[in-house]
């Protein structure tokens, strides 16, 4: 079992130490992402991905306060990061010329004012839905959602279908990602302190939690006004980054999106939601820019297509017995895994030799992978979900302790 | 208020008892049905006071009434003198009366600790903005909190569980931790709705020392409800009956035992 824990005051040096540190970390990476303009100016593509990806993040984080560590199934955060897009976006339009502010302490006050108006959005909103749950609160948001999105392609002042062009295009990398690390940074203290506590109960327990004195409704109001004032700073920063917004950037598809971060990455997970974020925005930009070596797009063939499905049909079966059923020590269940996993990639090669036998099959001409990569993306969620169904991280979150954890527990189950 | 005669049979128990829970005619209907039918007690400061009744009696109903999940249909609740009929749960729980659940309702993915501090959450004096900017009140006063739940945890025999999952728990242990967890909230007034369901002898017998060191040590008064009757009989002091929402007999465990309606709710099937 484990032992008593002895609770300690954090050393002030320790404390404050930790936290600078954090500090100048953000403040390097930020200036990191800002430099890499230079050495990437002439692949203007990938920069810009790595910069929007920022977004990504902090759309997946805000969310995850939300929907995995309050528990609030909320399907609607496009509609957030749309009001905030489009209220930045308009004042600028409308007032930025009349103002003697430089660009980007203008940027950042739109970002203010963006995260101000998806917060009051979010109150409006989530005052009178959050009495609803699971399914039904799932609902309410999705309908808002479109609601937001077709009150914008109605309004004429702001561009209506046609969308908003936003001049002057300010674009700040650093501040993108600038916000991304404060949304990490604001989730994680939270849940540091007491003070987050409430918000997990509520997703483990309503009725106990408002037994023990919590508010559920202004915990759960809290975690939807901070979320989506992040999305609505978020958006503020890509109306300008883009310098042209439409509804069709807010669709349901970005919230759909957004939620399969977070599920991937594991409910409740800061880490998972961030690293998820990351990983599934960049996989169908990567997949969409494969080469084969000599410079022509990777076309997959029609045997490798269907080698390729039974192999991973092959794997999920495999790897859920090994999950499930075998009970040894860690290092050896990952050692089965492997073999589960370099199995399959044997298993591909021999389906595709013997589709490759298949007259018909070997004379198609194939697929661009660009064509492919969306239904490569979706095998890529199906897979996840089969084999952890709690996401990837689950409600684990990166620390050094947890790392060290790791290994000597594996010391103590191996002796 | 309509109870007084049942004030003055309390006030002979004893003398120098200052009420702090007094049902007057409570009632709840849900319908057609009435589930509670004008329930009247009173309890005092430092009771160990035992609810009982046949299954569908409406026991857990007055736990619900009381601490605020449901509105009572008509009737008061006063808790210090104060009506709390048909506050928030959260307010019951803010004014001092805190409970555990009969089927055992914990925070299961979240740490035995983190179940306790939860519970002593609500007495917290710093902001929420203090915690997202990490600020050092907020990290003292969870400092502060943690250290209170694994003293708390300690009383309970929890200690050694402290960072285990609270779903991981057997039985038991889960049912201390919900004790431990409404302890936390620093209630002066602690209700238990059947804490040694599913016990085995053993641990019937150091539930009920616990029960009494509740509030011998901490001062607290003691509101239960329990199916076992002679744990019931050997801890309570004073014990109220209920039958299909009404009350049938009130008294000393000896009054209760021996009452020809108590004897007649429990055996009834004969008779029907």
């Amino acid at each position: 079992m484990n032992p008593a824990v002895e609770i300690q005051k954090p050393s002030l040096l320790k404390f404050w130490g930790s936290r600078v540190i954090s500090a100048i970390a953000a403040i390097a990476f930020c200036a990191g992402i800002q430099s890499l303009g230079g050495p990437l100016a002439d692949n203007e593509f990938l920069y810009r991905i790595i910069v929007l990806s920022g977004l990504y993040v902090t759309l997946a984080v805000s969310l995850n306060l939300i929907n995995g560590i309050t528990g609030q199934f909320s399907i609607g955060h496009a509609a957030f990061y749309q009001v905030g897009a489009y209220t930045a976006g308009y004042l600028t339009v409308r007032m930025f010329s009349t103002q003697q502010i430089g660009e980007v302490p203008w940027l950042i006050l739109m970002c203010l004012v963006g995260a101000a108006a998806a917060a009051i959005t979010g109150l409006i909103v989530g005052l009178p839905s959050l009495r609803l749950k699971g399914d039904y609160l799932a609902i309410v948001t999705l309908g808002f959602g479109e609601i937001i999105r077709i009150i914008a392609i109605n309004i004429d002042e702001v561009g209506g279908a046609y969308g908003l062009s936003i001049v002057p295009k300010i674009q700040s990398p650093w501040l993108i990602w600038a916000l991304a690390i404060l949304c990490i940074a604001v989730c994680r203290n939270l849940l540091k302190t007491a003070h987050g506590l409430p918000f997990l109960a509520v997703r483990e327990d309503e009725v106990a939690s408002s037994a023990m004195g919590v508010s559920t409704t202004k915990i759960k109001v809290t975690a939807f006004v901070i979320g989506s004032s992040f999305a609505g700073a978020a958006g503020a920063l890509l109306a300008h980054y883009e310098a042209f917004i439409t509804p069709d950037m807010f669709k349901m598809e970005v919230s759909f999106i957004v939620l399969t971060m977070v599920v991937i990455g594991g409910t409740g997970s800061i880490t998972g939601s961030t690293v998820a974020a990351l990983a599934l925005f960049l996989l169908p930009e990567w997949l969409r820019g494969l080469k084969e070596a000599n410079g022509d797009a990777l076309v997959v063939s029609a045997p490798q297509l269907l080698g390729a499905t039974l192999a991973i049909i092959a794997y999920i079966a495999l790897a859920r017995r090994v999950r499930d059923h075998y009970h040894g020590k860690p290092i050896q269940k990952a050692g089965f895994q492997f073999g589960v996993a370099a199995a399959s990639l044997v298993l591909f090669f021999l389906f595709k030799a013997v589709f490759a036998q298949i007259g018909g099959l070997a004379g198609h001409e194939g697929w661009e992978i660009n064509s492919l990569r969306m239904a490569i993306f979706a095998a890529v969620l199906i897979v996840i979900m089969l084999l952890r169904p709690q996401g990837v991280f689950g409600h684990h979150e990166f620390s050094w302790a947890w790392l060290k954890s790791l290994f000597v527990k594996k010391k103590q189950e191996a002796s | 208020m309509a109870n007084t005669a049942e004030q003055e049979t309390q006030a002979t128990l004893d003398e120098s008892a200052t009420p702090i829970l007094e049902l007057a005619d409570a009632t709840i209907k849900f319908g057609g049905l009435t589930a509670v039918d004008s329930v009247s007690f009173t309890l005092n400061k430092g009771d160990l006071f035992g609810l009982i009744g046949p299954n569908g009696a409406g026991k857990t109903t007055v736990f619900n009434i009381i601490t605020g999940v449901y509105k009572p249909t008509s009737g008061d609740i006063l808790f210090n003198g104060r009506n709390i009929a048909g506050l928030k749960p959260e307010k019951v729980a803010q004014l001092g009366i805190c409970r555990t659940f009969q089927n055992i309702r914990l925070f299961g993915s979240l740490s035995v600790l983190e179940n306790v501090v939860v519970g002593g959450f609500l007495r917290k004096k710093t902001g929420l903005f203090s915690a997202l900017a990490l600020l050092p009140p907020a990290v003292n006063e969870t400092t502060e909190l943690r250290k209170k739940a694994m003293d708390l945890l300690e009383v309970m025999d929890l200690a050694d569980v402290a960072q285990s999952r609270a779903a991981d728990l057997p039985y038991g242990k889960q049912r201390r931790l919900e004790i431990a967890r409404a302890m936390a909230t620093g209630p002066d007034l602690i209700l238990l709705d059947e804490p040694a369901a599913g016990m085995n002898p053993q641990e019937k017998e150091a539930l009920a020392t616990t029960v009494r060191r509740i509030r011998d040590d901490f001062d607290k008064t003691v509101l239960l409800i329990e199916h076992d009757m002679r744990f019931v009989m050997n801890l309570c002091e004073r014990i109220v009956v209920l039958d299909h929402g009404v009350e049938i007999s009130a008294g000393t465990p000896d009054i209760v035992r021996n009452d020809p309606k108590v004897i007649e709710a429990y055996l009834g099937e004969e008779s029907e």
